[in-house]
C-alpha cells in the first residue's frame, strides 16, 4: 500500500501483528485485575480516613459532659449500664505498643495528623490507578483495532528538496512558479551576454561580490525555480569547480537543499560559471575567454549581480528594468 | 542403549534442577513477604517516633507488656523506639543482601536448565536421525 513509489517508500504493518488481538486482550485483563486490586486498597484506605473523622467527632464531643452514661460491653452478649468519667483523658496509641495520655484536644491533633497520612497515601494510591486505566484503555483500544483488522501505514518522510528535482519536475508545481521559471530561463539567457562584460569587470567586481554577499542576504528570496535551475547547471558544475574556497562553498552549499539567500547566490554563481568552465553539455555553455583567471577568482561581481537582479526581479515580477551593465546597477542600488 | 542411559540421565538432571529452582524461587517469595512485614514496622515506628517528640516532659508513656500497660518514662520509651528502628533496618539490609543472593541463585539455576535442556534436545535429534 506503499504509494507514489517514485519518491515515498511505505510499510504496511497489519496492527494485528504488532498488538496481537487475545495478546491484547490478555494484557488488558491483567491491568483490569491490578486495577481492581488497587481499587479494593483505595476503597479500605476510604474506610481508614472515615473512620478518623468520626473519632475526631466524637473526641470533640466527649469532654462537653463531665460524665457520660452509657451501656458498657459486657462479654460477648451483654451490657450493663456504666459511666463514663474522666471524659477529658485519653489514652492514644502511637504505634509500637506505646501508649500516651492526652487531652482531647491533644488526641484530636494525633488523629488529624494521621489523616493526613492517610490522604497521602490516597492521593499516590489515586495517581497510580490513573496510570494502570491509561494502560488498560490503550490495551483495549489496541485489541479492538487488531479485531478489526486495521492497519498501520509508515512512510518515510522525504523532505522535498527542490534543487534536487530536474526542472521537468516544475510541471508539478504551481503555475505561479512555471511562470517565474520561464522568467528565470530568460534571464539565463541574458546572463550569458552579461559574462562577457562581466569579465572586463572580474577585479573590480570581485570585491564587491563578498559584500554582495552579505548584503543580499537582506533582499528578496529566491524561488525555488531559479535555484534548481541553476542547479542544474550547477550540478553538471560541481566536480569541476572544486578549486577556490569561495567556490568551493557554492558545490557544498548546493548540495544541501537550504534555500538561504547565500547558496542561492552561490548557485547562481555556479550556473554563470559555466560558461566560464566551458563544459558542452548545460545550458548556458559558452566559450570562455579567461577560465584560469576566473576559476581563481571563483566568481565575477557580475554573477551577484545577476543575482540580485534575478532577486529582484522575482520579487517584482520581473518590472524593474535591466541595464546591461550589472556593475554600476548594484551600484546605484547599494546607494 | 547407551545413547538412551544418558537421555534419562540428563532428564533426571533437569528434574533435579527443576525442583531446586523452584525452591529458590519459593524463597524469593517469603523474603518478599517478610520484607513487606518489617517495611511497614518500620513507618509504624517512624510515625510513633514522631508523636513521641511531640510531647511534652511531662507526658505520661505507657509500653503494653502483654495485657498490662507499664508506665515509662519519656526518655525511655523514646530510645526504645529508636532502637527498634535501628533494629528493623539492619534486618532490612540483610535481607536484601539475601534476596541478591538468592535470585543470581535463580537466574544460574535457570541457564543451568537451559542447558540441559538443549542437550536433551540435541540428542533426541540425534536419536531420531539415526
Amino acid at each position: 500500500m506503499a504509494e507514489n513509489p517514485a519518491i515515498k517508500k511505505g510499510t504496511v504493518t497489519p496492527i494485528s501483528s504488532l498488538f496481537p488481538a487475545e495478546e491484547a486482550h490478555k494484557a488488558s485483563k491483567r491491568v483490569q485485575d491490578t486495577i481492581a486490586e488497587r481499587q479494593e486498597q483505595l476503597d479500605q484506605l476510604k474506610g481508614f480516613m472515615n473512620e478518623n473523622t468520626n473519632l475526631i467527632n466524637l473526641v470533640h464531643k466527649l469532654p462537653d459532659e463531665l460524665h457520660h452514661d452509657i451501656m458498657v460491653p459486657f462479654g460477648k452478649a451483654a451490657f450493663f449500664p456504666g459511666r463514663l468519667i474522666h471524659t477529658n483523658e485519653f489514652m492514644v496509641l502511637l504505634g509500637v505498643d506505646h501508649y500516651v495520655e492526652r487531652t482531647s484536644k491533644q488526641t484530636i491533633d494525633i488523629l488529624k495528623r494521621r489523616g493526613k497520612g492517610l490522604e497521602n497515601q490516597l492521593e499516590s494510591l489515586k495517581a497510580v490507578m490513573q496510570d494502570l486505566k491509561a494502560e488498560a484503555s490503550f490495551f483495549d483500544a489496541k485489541a479492538s483495532e487488531a479485531v478489526d483488522g486495521l492497519v498501520e501505514i509508515r512512510e518515510d518522510y522525504v523532505e522535498e528538496s527542490p534543487p534536487e528535482v530536474l526542472p521537468l519536475t516544475n510541471n508539478t508545481k504551481d503555475a505561479i512558479e512555471d511562470e517565474e521559471y520561464t522568467h528565470i530561463l530568460s534571464r539565463i539567457a541574458e546572463l550569458e551576454q552579461q559574462e562577457e562584460e562581466a569579465e572586463k569587470a572580474n577585479e573590480f567586481n570581485k570585491d564587491e561580490q563578498i559584500e554582495n554577499d552579505l548584503g543580499c542576504s537582506t533582499s528578496q528570496s529566491f524561488t525555488g525555480q531559479e535555484v534548481r535551475s541553476s542547479k542544474v547547471e550547477a550540478a553538471n558544475l560541481q566536480s569541476l569547480s572544486k578549486d577556490g574556497p569561495s567556490r568551493g562553498k557554492g558545490p557544498a552549499l548546493n548540495d544541501s537543499s537550504l534555500n538561504n539567500k547565500a547558496l542561492e547566490l552561490a548557485e547562481v554563481k555556479e550556473k554563470v560559471q559555466a560558461p566560464v568552465l566551458a563544459t558542452a553539455d548545460h545550458k548556458v555553455s559558452r566559450p570562455s575567454s579567461i577560465p584560469g583567471s576566473d576559476s581563481s577568482k571563483a566568481f565575477t561581481g557580475s554573477i551577484v549581480e545577476h543575482a540580485h537582479d534575478i532577486g529582484i526581479n522575482s520579487t517584482e515580477q520581473q518590472t524593474g528594468a535591466r541595464s546591461s551593465k550589472p556593475v554600476s546597477r548594484f551600484k546605484m542600488q547599494r546607494k | 542403549m547407551g545413547s538412551t542411559a544418558a537421555l534419562k540421565e540428563l532428564q533426571r538432571d533437569l528434574e533435579n534442577k527443576a525442583n531446586d529452582l523452584s525452591k529458590l524461587q519459593k524463597d524469593i517469595a517469603k523474603n518478599h513477604q517478610v520484607r513487606k512485614k518489617y517495611t511497614i514496622q518500620l513507618g509504624e515506628n517512624e510515625l510513633a517516633l514522631k508523636e513521641l517528640d511531640l510531647l511534652n516532659e511531662d507526658a505520661n508513656v505507657y509500653k503494653l507488656i502483654g495485657p498490662v500497660l507499664v508506665k515509662q518514662d519519656l526518655a525511655e520509651a523514646n530510645a526504645n523506639v529508636r532502637k527498634r528502628i535501628e533494629y528493623i533496618s539492619a534486618e532490612l539490609k540483610r535481607l536484601d543482601a539475601t534476596l541478591q543472593d538468592l535470585e543470581e541463585k535463580q537466574n544460574s539455576k535457570k541457564e543451568a536448565i537451559f542447558k540441559v535442556q538443549q542437550r536433551i534436545q540435541s540428542l533426541q535429534a540425534g536419536k531420531g536421525k539415526a
